[in-house]
């Protein structure tokens, strides 16, 4: 997988798609993601450079995704941003995320978000 | 009738001994055991028939034993009386009737024994007097009655009282269970509408913003206009229903701050790109000052403080058609650090000023068409400073402008831990 990969996990399809074309914008390839579950399968076979994470997901939370990530050695330079609407549970993490955008998020803001994270790993 | 008999049977013996004189050791004692007796049947069985027959008889032997049977149609005859009254006290009033004629039927066989004629003034005064007794104890009687049925009475309503009272007691156990449920869907309906509202209103802002920046093809000028519209208006919605969220989350005790220390200048300048649309399209000022002795870094909830600024200072725009709106931050205090909203708009009347920090209330109705909104603003400012542990009041005089103040407490890093 290229540096530029980033995985969307995000259960509103449309929230996925605006996130998605953000990522692109900065440069980044997409995969979209609307399950928790499936999510899980394929976080063991990508290595994205970015992970935008929603919290509140079908069948496996992003909270246990987050920890998925951050305890997988494989991916250890992956980035995760967390997209939620809800400030509390972005408080109840188990895991540190890398950044946490309070929805609603524009398109303008995330694209800018990528846009540095992309600058600061190349 | 047995006790005839042997009243009979006695008083022949008495009659035989009539010269021996019985040791009087031996009929005191006899007369203890009956009193004991006496008292013991009357506690034992509350038996009025037992107390004044076994009163009658004790005595009619006493005086036969003790002393000549004759006495008992003389100067003794007055003790007779005694169970008579017992009886109609004791039994029913009736029962005095009883007695008497025991009494007579005592007496007449005395009288027979003893071979003298019947004191027919004894038996007319034993009848008079259970006829005065009678009278008596029917006359107490309906007064113990009426007191028992007022008693009843009292009881059932104490009764009466209590069933209600568990009663109201059950409904507000149930109201409560039904209002803690209330509360608990309150919370999920929150949750609900928060999510369920704000996702499709952010979908709209993200792909129009995609539109906005190209990102699916070049647009025409009145295509960018009209996305600028869009976007404007979506803004204002979802402002609405944040404004909404943050009031039911405020009055359902939800709304909990996120405190992190933050650059005052960070807050300043996020404040200014929010509202600089607003001043430049209304040709006004917006001026910033910030005296020496606010502390650079602060620590609090900067996205609420964010919030509280943007209120105020929009707020204090909106009315203004002249001038500006100056921002002072300064410390009144050691303990406080504050600002300062000032505007050169119309000013608010004094009644008003009592009533601009409640919810949903505008200063008056024309004003909510003129300026839309929920008049939720305010509220939602003095409620968020409130739960800050500072204060937000408000100095104006129509014609004269308004000035808004907030003071907050002044937390640094090293009191927080």
């Amino acid at each position: 997988m290229s540096d530029k990969f980033a995985l969307i996990i995000e259960d509103e399809e449309d929230l996925a798609t605006i996130f998605s074309e953000a990522l692109k914008a900065a440069g980044f390839e997409t995969e979209l993601i609307y399950d928790g579950a499936i999510a899980e399968r394929r976080l063991r076979e990508v290595y994205p450079a970015i992970v935008v994470l929603d919290l509140n997901l079908p069948h496996v939370d992003g909270n246990q995704l987050l920890h998925q990530i951050r305890t997988d050695p494989r991916l250890g330079n992956t980035r995760v941003l967390i997209a939620t609407a809800d400030a509390g549970m972005a408080d109840m993490l188990t895991d540190e995320a890398d950044l946490i955008l309070l929805k609603p998020i524009s398109f303008v803001q995330l694209r800018t978000m990528a846009e540095r994270m992309g600058l600061a790993m190349s | 009738m047995i006790l005839t008999l042997f009243y009979t049977f006695y008083l022949d013996i008495s009659n035989a001994k009539e010269s021996e004189l019985l040791p009087s050791l031996y009929i005191g004692s006899l007369a203890m055991l009956g009193g004991i007796a006496l008292i013991f049947l009357i506690n034992r069985y509350g038996n009025g028939w037992v107390a004044s027959l076994l009163f009658l008889f004790l005595f009619t032997f006493a005086i036969v034993f003790t002393s000549e049977p004759e006495m008992l149609l003389g100067e003794y005859m007055f003790y007779l009386t005694i169970p008579i009254l017992m009886a109609s006290i004791l039994v029913r009033p009736w029962a005095s009737f009883v007695l008497a004629s025991l009494n007579t039927l005592i007496i007449a066989l005395t009288a027979q024994n003893i071979q003298v004629v019947l004191p027919l003034p004894g038996v007319l005064g034993f009848y008079l007097l259970a006829l005065v007794s009678w009278l008596t104890a029917q006359t107490m009687e309906h007064a113990l009655r009426d007191l028992r049925d007022l008693n009843t009475q009292l009881e059932q309503r104490v009764q009466e009282r209590t069933t209600a009272l568990a009663t109201a007691n059950q409904e507000l156990i149930n109201a409560n269970a039904r209002l803690e449920e209330l509360d608990k869907l309150k919370s999920r309906f929150l949750s609900i509408v928060s999510h369920e509202l704000r996702t499709p209103l952010s979908a709209i802002q993200g792909f129009a913003e995609m539109l906005q920046y190209e990102v699916y093809g070049a647009l025409s000028p009145k295509q960018h206009n009209a996305l600028a519209r869009i976007i404007a208006n979506d803004e204002r919605l979802l402002n609405l229903v944040n404004d909404l969220l943050d009031q039911a989350r405020i009055e359902a005790g939800q709304l909990s701050l996120v405190n992190v220390t933050f650059p005052l200048q960070g807050l300043i300048s996020d404040m200014e790109s929010t509202i600089r649309v607003l001043v430049e399209a209304k040709k006004l000022y917006l001026r910033i000052h910030v005296a020496d002795a606010v502390p650079t870094t602060l620590y609090g909830d900067q996205k609420r403080l964010q919030q509280i600024l943007v209120n105020l200072v929009n707020n204090a725009l909106k009315f203004t058609q002249q001038g500006g709106v100056d921002v002072h931050f300064y410390r009144p205090d050691e303990g406080h650090w504050a600002v300062d909203i000032v505007d050169t708009g119309p000013g608010i009347p004094k009644e008003a000023q009592n009533y601009i920090f409640d919810p949903f209330r505008q200063i008056d109705s024309s004003a909510t068409r003129e300026h839309k909104g929920f008049g939720l603003g305010l509220a939602i400012v003095k409620q968020l400073v409130t739960l800050m542990g500072g204060a937000v009041t408000v100095i104006s005089e129509v014609g004269q402008g308004s000035t808004f103040t907030v003071t907050l407490p002044l937390i640094s890093p090293i009191q927080r831990q």
